[in-house]
């Protein structure tokens, strides 16, 4: 057990006790310890001025609240200094929960759409996260009578917003909102559609309309 | 009414006048044919271009042996397992399974459904069919409730055929359009079977004697690859019906 702090940690490595510290970016717990998940330096954010001493002696207070324990993260230097953004240090963007992410439709079943996440808010990701789209999260009303291949098609670009973080292999995401849904397609016959309602896409050229589950534009 | 009926290539140009033009009803294109816009239609496949000028419909006629399911078909299909909700059941060799569901059989609840066992064989319609996705099967009408026949085959033994023999043998009027008649001359035998034919080049055959159950798959297989007439039929029925007394 290590009892000075270090300055540079690998993944793994303990850091301290979560009785001692909490968790901050970089970190994760780990049997009641603080261990780092990056390779970086480490850093210590003490926390504001912990309040006064109790007036009252005959009062019972609980141990120090979470707020008043120094924060411990983990950060991953720069690479060159030549593109130093006003001294702020490049972390790599994750979806996080209520994000709304734009991805594209790899494969379709008849209970869920795997999605790839190619951009998240306004970041193109570096990395394509897997996402599902599960059959009850494709529309807010008649979730049950919901098709998917009346929904989505392999292909199709689709804004969608996060709603859970999911397992090891996919984000799990939610298109029951009037805004979120297919905006590009592509038809059968190899033309990009224009959507003519929200369930309706149409081929400019051959004039045939395809069923998906069309976003509102903004 | 003359019908012409050329053998068309994949490519060619149609004559305009084989074109059924109709100003009320839509021209329909069935298999073999493709709509390039704005006015071009090309076959995609080598066969007999066939033209029904009543329905204002056109389509080639040809034999292969790759099964593609369409919504609507009757098929035979043969349960390979089951799984939690549905039984994956094959429609025809080296292909995904197709998912037939345990609910999906006349008056069938949780409790009291049908057990079907890996092997055994079903005839079912297809429900969902497209490229994306593995196709799906049922055993039950959606908007009536009824199986109409469908459901289990129970003993028998299925015998493959070419696709186009299948589908001359589902046609309405089987004797004249198809040239099919040895089921009729079969049975004119005295012989008594059952049959179901299924769109995917599959045929159950079944009934009491096992002989009359053999001796009618060899009646249809040495139709279909004999590619034989009306009367080479009726010839090899009454051959086949003598060897089997």
């Amino acid at each position: 057990m290590t009892t000075s702090n270090p300055t540079l940690a690998i993944p793994g490595q303990l850091l301290g006790s979560t009785s001692k510290y909490q968790p901050g970016p970089g970190t994760h717990i780990h049997n009641h310890n603080v261990h780092a998940s990056l390779m970086g330096t480490v850093h210590i954010a003490q926390p504001a001025k912990a309040p006064g001493p109790v007036k009252r002696l005959t009062k019972i207070t609980p141990a120090p609240a979470p707020a008043v324990l120094p924060t411990i993260s983990v950060t991953v230097p720069t690479r060159s200094a030549g593109s130093d953004h006003a001294g702020q240090k490049k972390r790599e963007v994750l979806p996080e929960v209520g994000n709304v992410v734009l991805c594209r439709v790899i494969r379709i079943t008849p209970r869920q759409a795997v999605v790839a996440i190619l951009v998240c808010g306004d970041t193109v990701l570096e990395a394509e996260w897997q996402g599902l789209i599960r059959v009850q999260d494709v529309r807010a009303t008649e979730k049950d009578r919901v098709k998917i291949y009346e929904s989505f098609r392999p292909g199709d670009i689709v804004r969608a917003e996060v709603i859970s973080l999911g397992d090891q292999a996919n984000y799990y995401l939610s298109t029951a909102r009037n805004e979120l849904g297919v905006i590009l397609a592509t038809s059968e016959a190899g033309n990009a559609m224009h959507p003519v309602s929200w369930k309706e896409y149409r081929d400019p050229e051959t004039g045939l309309s395809e069923l998906r589950k069309v976003a509102r534009p903004y | 009414m003359t019908t012409e009926r050329p053998l068309v290539l994949p490519g060619d140009t149609i004559p305009p006048h084989l074109i059924p033009s109709s100003t009320t009803k839509p021209l329909r294109l069935g298999p073999g044919l493709r709509h390039l816009p704005p006015s071009d239609i090309i076959p995609v496949v080598a066969g007999q271009l066939i033209t029904n000028h009543q329905k204002n419909s056109m389509w080639v006629e040809y034999n292969n042996n790759r099964y593609l399911p369409t919504p609507g078909d009757l098929i035979i299909a043969q349960i390979h397992r089951s799984g939690p909700d549905f039984y994956y059941c094959s429609l025809s060799p080296y292909t995904p399974h197709a998912t037939l569901p345990h609910l999906s059989f006349e008056s069938a609840t949780k409790k009291t459904r049908p057990q079907l066992q890996p092997g055994s064989i079903v005839y079912a319609r297809v429900v969902l069919a497209n490229k994306h996705m593995d196709p799906e099967v049922e055993c039950v009408s959606q908007s009536t409730g009824k199986s109409d026949g469908l459901g289990e085959l129970k003993g028998g033994m299925v015998f493959d055929v070419s696709l186009q023999f299948a589908r001359r043998l589902l046609m309405a009027k089987s004797r004249e359009e198809g040239k099919v008649e040895v089921l009729e001359a079969l049975g004119a035998e005295g012989l008594a079977f059952e049959i179901a034919v299924g769109r995917n080049g599959r045929v159950w055959v079944g009934g009491e004697d096992p002989k009359a159950v053999v001796v009618v798959g060899r009646a249809l297989k040495e139709t279909d690859e004999g590619r034989l007439g009306v009367e080479e039929q009726r010839k090899l029925v009454r051959r086949l019906v003598k060897g089997m007394k």
